[in-house]
This record gives C-alpha cells, sequence and structure tokens, in this order.
C-alpha cells in the first residue's frame, strides 16, 4: 500500500460544534438515523469527532460474508452497498459505530472519505468545515509528530482495527470554581 | 449546477457568506464562501443544514386564516384574499380613530438582512403609528460603550488573533460564535493567554487557559477589583493621567473599593483577582470581550463601562491589532437605511408616531389609550418563544382585532394569530447584509424560487401597499414600483461604495467586501465612569431561591432550526441543568421530569445535574415551543431608554413532578 489516509483530530481544538457533522450529512445526504460522523462528548474535557477510521485491519471487512468492502490504494475503506445483505456483522464488529444501517434501505452505508472529493484534490466535507482546523487529514505513511498520540481518554481500543487516525490531547488548563 | 452567493441573515456574530449549489432551481447543497474574510469558507452546523431549512415538511406553504384565533382550524387563502382582509381592517381603524396609532408591529431579529426593513418602512409609509423603538438584546451594552467611547465601535475581530492576552466576559463563542475561534486559537499559538470569566462553565471555559467562574451579574465588582490591584502595580507615571474622568477613577478604586467586598461580591478568591490583575498588567495588547451575558441584567450597563475603564487602565483603547473592547459595532449605521428610515407620512394633525420601548413591547402597549392599538403584525419573531411577560403577550393578543404573523414556521406566536403570510427563506430572495461583529458587506442573490407561495417581507410590503392605495388612494406612499434591486442600490451610496472599496453592487458578486475605514475609539473621546450608585453592600433580593440562566442552544437561534431533523432528531426537550447541591436538597435525579416556577407560570423540564453550575443558578437553554421565557417577567430602569430586556434578572423555585 501506498498510503493510508487518516484523520489528525486535536482535542484540544474541537469545540463540538458539530458542524463536521451536518457538513457530512450536507454533502453526502444521509437521512434519518445515518450518520457517517458524530461528535460527542467523551470525557469531562473532550468532545469526540468521529467517523469511519479506514482502519490498517478493518473488522468490517473481515467479518462481512459477502465481501462487501474493500481497501483503496489510498487506505480509504469503502462499502459496496448493492452487496451488503443486511445481516449487520460488520455493524456489531467495528468498534467505532462507523458502518450505519439504513432502516429504509435495508443495508449499511459509511464514511467513504469523501473519496469522491479527493480524487478532484477537494479536501472530505467534514474536515473542509471545521473552523478550528480541530479535524484534519494526512498521510499517516508519512505523518510524523511527536506531539500527536494514538488515542486519546474515551476512544475505543484501537489494538483491534489500527484505525488510521492520530490525536493531539488536551491541554492541562487552570480553572477555579465558585465555593459556594 | 449553477452556484449563488447567499449570506447567512441570522442574528448571529457570524453573518456568513453562503455559496448556494442550485440544480433545476433546486438548492441542493450550501458551503461556506472563501472568500468571505470572517467565515472563511465554512458554515456552523446550523448553516451547513439549510437545505433542510428550505425543504421542510413543517415549512409554510401558502397564507392560511384560522377562527377562531388559536383554535387550528386553519383555511387556506389565497394572497388575494388576505391582501384584502388585513387591507379592509387597516382601513377600518384608520376611519374609526382618524389615524393609524393603532397599528403596530413586533419585529425583530429573525433575519437582519437590510432589506426586511421592509416591515418598517411599510408602516412609516401608512404615516403615524405605535412604534417600537430600542434593542432588547444589546441596547444596554450599546449605551454602556456609547457612555465610554463616545460611539458605537468594535474592533476587527480578525485581529484578536494578535492579542496576547484575550479576556472573554460572558459571552460563549464556542457555541454562539464558533468562527471566531480560530482567531482566539492563533493568538494562542502565538503566546497569547485566553481567559474565560463566566458563571457558566462554558464550552468556550473549557477550552481557555484559565477559567474563573464569577456570581452572576457580579462583573463590574470583579473589574473594579482587577482595576484597583492593577492601580497598584503601576508607577504614577504609568497613570493613564490625560484620560477623562481618571482622578474620580482612581480615587473610587482607592476608597471606595473593598478588596474583601470585592471577594465576597463575586465569589472570586483574591489571589486569582490578583492573577487577572498580573495578566492585565504584563500582556499587551489585551483584548477584553464584553459578552451579551454581562448586560442581561440590572448591572449590566455599569459592568459594560467598568470592562470599558479596566481596558483603558491597562492600556488598551489605543488602536492596537488585538488590543481594545469588543462588543458589537454599529457599521449598519453608516448606511442610508432606506426602508427603515422611510419618511413617515405626513399626517394633518399627528406630529409623529408613538414610540413604546421593543423591551416592554407587551406591557407598554397595552397601556396606550386613545387609540388602544387593535392591529398587530408580527415579522421575523415569535415573542412567544422567546420574548418576556408572556402574560401581558397573552392579554394584548385577546385585545387585538387583527393579528398577522410573517413567517417560515408555524411558531408559537404564528399559532396564536389570524392570518399567517408565508415568507421567503433568504435563499429566495435579494438582500445586502452587514453583520454586527465582523467588518464585512455581502450581497444576498436570489438563488432558487420561492418555496410554494413564500414572499418577502418586502415583497408583502409592495403587494400590500399597493392594494391599500387601490382600495384608498393615497392610504401609503411606499414606493412600491422599486425592485429589491433597486433598493440595494439605493443603500450603496457614494459614501458607502467608499467605505467598501466598490463602485457598485456588481462587485459584491465577486465576493464580500471589507471595510477601508474602520470605526475607531480613540482616547481623547473616551471618559471613565464609576457607578452612579456603590453600595456593595446591599443584597438583592430575590423573590424565589435560583436565578434563571437561558442562553442559547447550539443547534438553535431561539425557535429557530428548531424543526430540522439533521441537528434534532429527537422531538425537542425542554432540559434544566441544576446544581448537584439542589438535585440533593430537591431530591432530584438525572433526567426526572420537574417543574420550574415563579409568579409567573410553571415549566415542565427535564433534569439534567451539571456538577459546575453554580448552586443558586438554573440553567434551561432557549427552545421553541415550551420555553422558559414563560418565567421572565423582568423590569427596565427608564422607558424611555433604548435599553435591552433583563432576562437574567429572573428567578425561579424547582421540584420533582408528582409521580416521581
Ligand atoms: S467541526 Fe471541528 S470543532 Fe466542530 S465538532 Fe467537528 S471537529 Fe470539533
Ligand atoms: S470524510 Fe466525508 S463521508 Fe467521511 S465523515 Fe467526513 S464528510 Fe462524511
Ligand atoms: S448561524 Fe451564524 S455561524 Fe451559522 S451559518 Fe449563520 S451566520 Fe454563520
Amino acid at each position: 500500500m501506498i498510503k493510508q489516509m487518516g484523520f489528525i483530530f486535536n482535542a484540544d481544538a474541537c469545540i463540538g460544534c458539530m458542524a463536521c457533522e451536518v457538513a457530512c450529512r450536507n454533502e453526502n445526504k444521509t437521512f434519518a438515523n445515518v450518520k457517517w460522523r458524530r461528535v460527542t462528548k467523551i470525557s469531562q474535557d473532550s468532545f469526540l469527532s468521529n467517523s469511519c477510521n479506514h482502519c490498517s485491519s478493518p473488522e468490517c471487512f473481515r467479518v462481512c460474508p459477502e465481501s462487501a468492502f474493500t481497501k483503496r490504494y489510498d487506505g480509504i475503506v469503502l462499502i459496496d452497498s448493492s452487496l451488503c445483505n443486511g445481516c449487520k456483522l460488520c455493524v456489531q464488529a467495528c468498534p467505532y459505530d462507523a458502518p450505519q444501517f439504513d432502516y429504509e434501505t435495508n443495508k449499511v452505508t459509511k464514511c467513504q472519505m469523501c473519496y469522491p472529493r479527493q480524487d478532484q484534490g477537494l479536501l472530505p466535507a467534514c474536515v473542509e468545515a471545521c473552523s478550528t482546523a480541530a479535524l484534519g487529514l494526512t498521510d499517516l505513511e508519512v505523518f510524523m509528530d511527536p506531539k500527536a498520540v494514538p488515542a486519546i481518554e474515551g476512544f475505543p481500543d484501537i489494538r483491534i482495527t489500527q484505525p488510521s487516525i492520530a490525536f493531539y490531547p488536551v491541554r492541562k488548563k487552570e480553572r477555579y470554581f465558585l465555593e459556594n | 449546477m449553477e452556484t449563488f452567493r447567499n449570506v447567512c441573515p441570522r442574528n448571529c456574530y457570524g453573518t456568513c457568506g453562503i455559496i448556494s449549489h442550485v440544480e433545476n432551481g433546486m438548492l441542493t447543497k450550501v458551503t461556506g464562501d472563501p472568500k468571505h474574510g470572517f467565515s472563511r469558507g465554512r458554515l456552523c452546523a446550523k448553516g451547513y443544514a439549510y437545505t433542510q431549512f428550505v425543504y421542510n415538511s413543517y415549512r409554510l406553504k401558502y397564507p392560511i386564516i384560522q377562527s377562531p384565533r388559536g383554535s387550528g382550524n386553519w383555511k387556506r387563502i389565497s394572497w388575494d384574499d388576505a391582501y384584502n382582509i388585513i387591507a379592509e381592517k387597516i382601513l377600518e381603524l384608520n376611519d374609526r380613530y382618524g389615524s393609524n396609532l393603532a397599528l403596530s408591529y413586533s419585529k425583530f431579529s429573525g433575519n437582519i438582512g437590510l432589506l426586511h426593513f421592509a416591515t418598517e418602512g411599510m408602516f412609516n409609509s401608512f404615516g403615524p403609528h405605535t412604534k417600537p423603538f430600542g434593542n432588547l438584546c444589546m441596547g444596554t451594552g450599546e449605551m454602556a460603550i456609547k457612555t465610554s467611547f463616545g460611539k458605537m465601535a468594535s474592533p476587527v475581530p480578525e485581529d484578536m488573533a494578535e492579542a496576547k492576552l484575550i479576556v472573554i466576559w460572558g459571552a460563549n463563542p464556542a457555541v454562539t460564535n464558533i468562527h471566531q475561534m480560530k482567531f482566539i486559537y492563533a493568538a494562542r499559538k502565538k503566546g497569547a493567554k485566553i481567559v474565560v470569566i463566566d458563571p457558566v462553565f462554558t464550552e468556550t471555559a473549557l477550552k481557555a487557559d484559565l477559567y474563573i467562574q464569577i456570581k452572576p451579574g457580579s462583573d463590574a465588582y470583579l473589574s473594579f477589583g482587577i482595576a484597583k490591584l492593577l492601580l497598584e502595580k503601576k508607577t504614577p507615571e504609568h497613570h493613564p493621567e490625560h484620560l477623562n474622568g481618571w482622578e474620580e477613577y482612581k480615587n473610587f478604586l482607592q476608597n471606595n473599593v473593598d478588596m474583601d467586598q470585592i471577594c465576597q461580591k463575586t465569589g472570586v478568591k483574591y489571589e486569582y483577582i490578583e492573577k487577572l490583575a498580573e495578566l492585565y498588567h504584563n500582556c499587551k495588547p489585551a483584548a477584553t470581550w464584553s459578552g451579551f451575558g454581562i448586560q442581561r441584567n440590572k448591572y449590566g450597563g455599569e459592568s459594560v463601562e467598568a470592562l470599558n475603564s479596566l481596558a483603558a487602565l491597562s492600556g488598551n483603547i489605543n488602536v492596537v491589532k488585538g488590543g481594545g473592547v469588543y462588543f458589537a459595532h454599529g457599521d449598519i449605521y453608516d448606511f442610508p437605511l432606506n426602508l427603515a428610515n422611510f419618511p413617515e407620512k405626513k399626517h394633518p394633525s399627528i406630529s409623529q408616531s408613538r414610540l413604546i420601548n421593543i423591551s416592554n413591547f407587551a406591557a407598554a402597549i397595552r397601556e396606550l389609550k386613545e387609540p388602544p392599538v387593535k392591529f398587530l403584525w408580527i415579522a421575523s419573531r415569535s415573542p412567544l418563544s422567546q420574548d418576556q411577560n408572556f402574560k401581558a403577550w397573552e392579554e394584548l393578543f385577546q385585545e387585538m382585532e387583527l393579528i398577522v404573523t410573517v413567517d417560515l414556521y408555524m411558531t408559537n406566536a404564528a399559532k396564536m394569530s389570524d392570518i399567517i403570510l408565508p415568507a421567503a427563506s433568504h435563499f429566495e430572495e435579494e438582500d445586502l447584509n452587514v453583520g454586527y461583529w465582523h467588518h464585512w458587506l455581502a450581497i444576498n442573490e436570489k438563488a432558487i424560487p420561492p418555496y410554494f407561495e413564500a414572499k418577502s417581507d418586502l415583497q408583502i410590503a409592495r403587494e400590500l401597499t399597493k392594494r391599500l392605495n387601490e382600495l384608498s388612494p393615497g392610504f401609503s406612499d411606499f414606493p412600491y414600483d422599486l425592485e429589491p434591486i433597486d433598493w440595494i442600490k439605493k443603500e450603496l451610496t457614494p459614501e458607502i461604495k467608499k467605505i467598501y472599496g466598490i463602485s457598485s453592487y456588481k462587485d459584491l458578486l465577486d465576493g464580500p467586501r471589507h471595510r477601508k475605514q474602520i470605526e475607531t475609539v480613540c482616547e481623547e473621546a473616551f471618559s471613565f465612569h464609576i457607578p452612579k450608585k456603590w453600595n456593595p453592600d446591599a443584597q438583592d433580593k430575590k423573590p424565589y431561591p435560583y436565578r434563571l440562566l437561558s442562553p442559547q442552544s447550539l443547534l438553535k437561534i431561539h425557535s429557530q432550526f428548531s424543526n430540522i431533523s439533521w441537528l434534532h432528531p429527537e422531538l425537542e426537550e425542554t432540559v434544566a441543568e441544576i446544581s448537584k447541591k439542589t438535585a440533593e436538597e430537591k431530591d432530584i435525579k438525572d433526567g426526572m421530569k420537574v417543574r420550574i416556577f415563579n409568579g409567573h407560570g410553571t415549566v415542565t423540564a427535564t433534569a439534567k445535574i451539571n456538577a459546575f453550575l453554580p448552586e443558586d443558578v438554573i440553567l434551561v437553554r432557549q427552545t421553541a415551543k415550551n420555553t422558559i421565557n414563560r418565567l421572565i417577567t423582568t423590569r427596565l430602569h427608564d422607558e424611555n431608554n433604548p435599553e435591552s430586556t433583563y432576562f437574567y434578572d429572573s428567578f425561579v423555585d424547582i421540584s420533582k413532578k408528582e409521580g416521581h
């Protein structure tokens, strides 16, 4: 594999504004319960904006009986929903809730890292939408930053699938609350 | 696929540039306008949901009428019939009272585009009527800024990136002004310290280097405390002796400000006040941001003035990038505002409209006699979601003979109207937009045809005035032949073109333009102010034990955006955040149904324990339907002043709902 495209998430910068989540819907027109990207508060101090992490060892890929998943030359994991039989094994196997079961079509869809945009030289819609630059895109094969870490508190276990995401953790802050 | 330039016209700091993507007359996608230098090609979550805002099964499609009022028994009518009913009532009232003083309107910030002043223009074209004045959201802060600096001004928000210290008082940009965060972060990257002072541990506080929690409404006290300690650090040659009011201010700090009292009033320990004084002393330039939150209580004006003084004492009111006091600017007042200022038609015996304070609209209108107000027009607003004194509103509604609401959605106020006229979204009309935070001017193109029979405020003004004149020649002198583009051109006077460096509106079709000259404050015009009455020992009377704070929700602006499933997949819930101590005392658990009440009413909500909330605060974010504003009734200092509504001077109690 030549490349492994992945996300960079700066937990210190993310304000939980959900622009990325809704920008994904605006771009990809996913409706109802299908959320390719989700913003949650994962700990006292931090939000998480998470989607499919286009893992190095994708469990979805491994468990799918229909071989609906593929991994592109640039590391993007894709699902061909027309092959999906609706068994939801991938939904259960993924630690990040990335495969989303669409109750209207009875098929699974998920984040495709905006490959049509990337193929045109554009950033994924979610990355483009992030006004604080908390969410970024990089080629993890070449990305190197000693300040980056492989996981943050509250992020699911990374050992199973080796997700293509790197983090900047929250820095320490000074806070004084009323003593009442 | 075609693209158009639009502007988000919400009452928001952003006033973001939008590129709308249109296929076969349908809005298929929105993206940020990369040429907008403040929003820089991005929108917020609400902005990215605009396709759902435009095409939405809850959107109003046709003019409708209900009878009786409030029954929900709505019937579709034609625009023609709607205009006739409205015009006949207007003419009948004019006949009855010999003037149009029985007509009034309640319009605010639902769409802040300049062409939306068509409503005001339409009423002016009738001659003297009953006219709201003021600004219920930020009037008090505006007056305080003018008192200190002699004018309304606010620095360039992009320049905040050059600050060495940013102190945010009672603003929560991570929720209400997300595009500002990147400039704050840019400053931090260059070594600036970010400080948040707020009674609520907000999303912005979560990101700050230093967060100091303060008792609600005590910002003036804290700033005097900081100022006193800062003064002690300064050697006399660094005193700003050349500034107006310096001696009184200095004496006040030295003789009247007692640090024990300050600590007690604010709940902030001496060492943290010392820390803030140290920061203001050492870091220059320092940006001080007076959030709208600090002026939502009756000491709000004093708090904003006190922060202005602190900025001056610390040497931060000169025009250095990154310094200054941020609040909101008045760039809009440089425009002729031909619609808002449309000359009032002359009346033979009445010289001008009756003015009433918008911050106390419903109660004030009800006092009027000879003639009483009988006709109410509501646009760009749902007072029964976000105003105060609902009892007065409900009584007012009962006294009206006709209520017309113009809106895109069935709001709480629309439900209580006789006629609803469906409003166009900003994608369906032309407009010109200036914000109140950044200094960009942008044009809003018509990108798509109107949704069903929706019309803009301007189109409605044109058609209704025309109908009135057909029925009663000369009734209105509104120039209904003028097209939107004519009004846009009229706003772009030679002076305005110079300010923005454009030669025609067409330049704006290539992208938004920044002001060439920014209104700045100068030291000569500045004066220090000390509080008129200074009695820190006085205790505020609390009729109920908890202070109610009712800030905005992330994914709504008041009731707007509440019907959008991308943003709100679940039914709207009113959530009451309470402290741990309140939860223990009242035996309330997370998720329980609670009643919040005071003398004005009761609101049912779902409890959520917030470990960081001050014990005597209950926080309920703004909702569309079951709104906490039902419990808010506040008083102005002076009805004749354009003060804002003191929403945070509301007190409530709480209990478990029966059955728990
Ligand atoms: S857009 Fe950026 S800051 Fe906002 S929630 Fe997403 S990652 Fe966080
Ligand atoms: S990369 Fe594209 S598809 Fe994936 S979450 Fe972001 S916007 Fe959605
Ligand atoms: S609501 Fe505010 S931040 Fe969001 S798109 Fe509109 S102006 Fe921009």
